[in-house]
């Protein structure tokens, strides 16, 4: 195994290539509170690429409440499970990656869902189990909380996927960092599926081959950001590019958020794929549940979020989510307006810090009648 | 009745044919290659039993050896040669899906001969090998297994496809083209799965991870799960320069999908003298 930087480790890392980062990295930002789960997002996905038949149960894009929900069941717990403990000092990580502690044999610790793994894409929605008259039937431990977590293939710096494939059938497209698989050369062996631990590469029975997120790589060539995006009802998502770790930009949208504020999290860091999908990471939700999920800054990015009402740039800069369908590479605030910019240096959408509010009076003096709210 | 009981085993030990074992898998001469896993006309080929070792050189490796041995033989009619490989499964897994594998078996043969053997995993760089590939759901496809979601899941519920639906007229161009849109490794030639005349393919390797479609070597098959195991029949055109009484070599691989085998965590053979018998 090569020795690879992974700087949301704070250290090096072994991987099975050594490092190549792309010439620019596909990169996301998703606001987990605004998130309303109205699955628009996956319907947007489903439509688009994963009507066809094999690809019944796959959903490329998910969903799921946290902390109870997953797809496939338990992806997550599975394999922290496996890890059985690891611990951050500070923010470098001192456990071991899914590579690291890879068993005899194997190229990554993975694991395999069955059928059965697939069958609730929606379990524990909207579980919280909060508090009745009667007191609560259940004890469990989280209790009066959820959230919703919307999750894509991560795009992944150092993709399990790809190690995993013992016959180099996935590969990173060196333009834009988007990790695909191969479909005139995948041989179906699955053994990406085991090694993905986001579990977002799926087995396609009737092709016989293995299907991912393409992240809806026709629309990024074009500028425009994909589709689960662009349908987001909530507007919880920005696409964007991740700047190398050393060539930060200020005015790069998913760099100010990730880097310079750091109030976008990768999900899962410690598994150690450096995933490319970051999270705002939920306000109610505990700090310790946030820091399993999201790594060790999760509680003070909290904090930044939630003051971002007086924090101009971070507020402008979030109100450009789902403001436009192109793909904003860099923006700028001016006053109380944004202007989100494409690759060209060209405008591409200006919007309001805030929007204007008009009070409509309950009581119309002039007309003498009273407004009320249903027809 | 013990003493009955005594002579119906020595008569029936009589009736059966011994099972003539070799060293080496001996490929006889006959006029047709019995494709019939059944065929009587195996008896007439001596057997060979391999013993098989997990694939542990390169990762993922099989960590745990399930398929112990392979039993070998060979019949060629001087254009094509066949092989019979047996061995003991229990389960016939030919149902692919989410963490199932499915049974296969292959045979490879050096694309020369030469003094100097390619690697026996996979040939080398330089030293081609020749793999005939065989799977047991594409047996069940030859054998007749629809092309639906349905036919591997028999319970399934299908709303709708797109490429299924009015106004494109079902077999038309249009709908065929659609459908591929839909299905991007059949798009581009990768058949794993679906419709398939034969259940077999021809493929080179030139070390692991390297295996990919060769120059079509007329490759077929038919495998029937009995209720030990598989018997298995895949045919090739005969090796070039394998000329009666030449060697050439052989290895053999098995993968029993009820182990979650795939690709490279198999049971393998190194490689056995292949030879000629006959003029």
């Amino acid at each position: 195994m090569a020795r690879v930087n992974n700087w949301q480790l704070g250290r090096e890392m072994s991987y099975w290539y050594p490092e190549a980062r792309p010439q620019k990295q596909f990169a996301a930002v998703f606001d987990t509170n605004k998130c309303i789960a109205c699955q628009t997002c996956t319907l947007a996905c489903k439509t688009t690429w994963t009507s066809g038949k094999g690809q019944e149960y796959m959903l490329w894009n998910n969903v799921e409440t946290k902390p109870y929900g997953s797809y496939p069941l338990a992806y997550d717990l599975k394999l922290l499970e496996m890890l059985n403990g690891q611990q951050w000092n500070g923010n470098k990580y001192e456990g071991q990656t899914i590579f690291e502690s890879a068993p005899a044999g194997e190229r990554v610790l993975g694991w395999r869902p069955e059928q059965q793994d697939y069958a609730y894409p929606n379990v524990g929605e909207d579980d919280c189990a909060g508090q009745v008259d009667h007191g609560q039937f259940l004890s469990l431990p989280h209790m009066n909380w959820f959230f919703y977590l919307a999750r894509i293939c991560n795009h992944c710096t150092y993709p399990a996927c790809l190690a995993s494939c013992p016959r180099g059938s996935i590969y990173k497209r060196p333009e834009d960092g988007i990790v695909l698989v191969d479909q005139g050369r995948c041989r179906g062996y699955q053994e990406c599926v085991r090694g993905c631990p986001y579990k977002k590469v799926f087995f396609n029975p009737m092709t016989g081959t293995s299907e991912k997120c393409i992240a809806c790589f026709p629309k990024i060539e074009q500028g425009i950001q994909p589709q689960c995006f662009v349908n987001c009802i909530g507007k919880i998502r920005l696409a964007g590019w991740i700047s190398k770790p050393g060539q930060v930009r200020a005015d790069n949208p998913i760099d100010y958020l990730v880097h310079i504020r750091k109030v976008a999290l990768p999900l899962f860091p410690q598994f150690g794929l450096e995933p490319n999908v970051y999270y705002i990471p939920p306000i109610h939700a505990p700090v310790s549940f946030n820091k399993q999920l999201f790594g060790p800054g999760a509680g003070e990015a909290v904090k930044t979020y939630r003051n971002a009402m007086n924090d101009p740039d971070l507020a402008g800069l979030l109100c450009l989510f789902g403001s436009t369908e192109m793909v904003v590479s860099r923006f700028s605030r001016q006053g109380d307006s944004v202007t989100g910019f494409d690759e060209r240096g060209s405008a591409v959408v200006r919007v309001p810090l805030r929007e204007p509010v008009h009070v409509r009076p309950a009581v119309d003096t002039k007309n003498q009648l009273v407004r009320i709210n249903c027809p | 009745m013990k003493y009955a009981v005594f002579i119906l085993a020595i008569i029936s030990a009589a009736c059966s044919r011994p099972q003539k074992t070799v060293n080496e898998v001996v490929a006889v001469s006959a006029a047709k290659l019995p494709m019939d896993p059944a065929d009587r006309a195996w008896d007439n080929a001596p057997a060979h039993i391999a013993r098989m070792i997990p694939q542990d050189l390169v990762e993922p490796r099989l960590m745990t050896p399930s398929t112990q041995q392979v039993t070998i033989r060979s019949i060629t009619n001087g254009a094509e040669i066949a092989f019979r490989l047996e061995w003991e499964d229990p389960d016939s897994n030919d149902l692919p899906g989410p963490a199932k594998m499915v049974d296969a078996c292959a045979v490879q043969i050096p694309e020369k001969i030469e003094k100097d053997l390619p690697e026996p995993q996979m040939g080398q760089e330089g030293k081609r090998v020749q793999v005939t590939y065989w799977r047991a759901d594409w047996q069940a496809a030859v054998n007749g297994r629809g092309d639906t979601i349905r036919d591997i899941y028999p319970n399934a519920s299908i709303d709708h496809y797109p490429f299924e639906s009015k106004p494109l007229e079902p077999g038309s161009g249009e709908q065929k083209e659609m459908a591929m849109l839909y299905a991007p490794a059949r798009a581009l030639g990768n058949i794993r799965g679906g419709p398939r005349t034969v259940p077999v393919e021809d493929l080179v390797a030139t070390g692991p991870g390297t295996l990919t479609p060769g120059p079509p070597l007329g490759a077929n098959g038919r495998g029937v799960h009995g209720k030990t195991g598989w018997s298995v029949v895949i045919s090739r055109r005969l090796p070039e320069g394998l000329a009666p009484n030449q060697r050439s070599h052989a290895a053999f691989a098995i993968w029993q999908g009820a182990k979650q085998e795939a690709g490279a965590r198999k049971m393998r053979t190194g490689w056995i003298p292949l030879v000629r018998r006959g003029s």
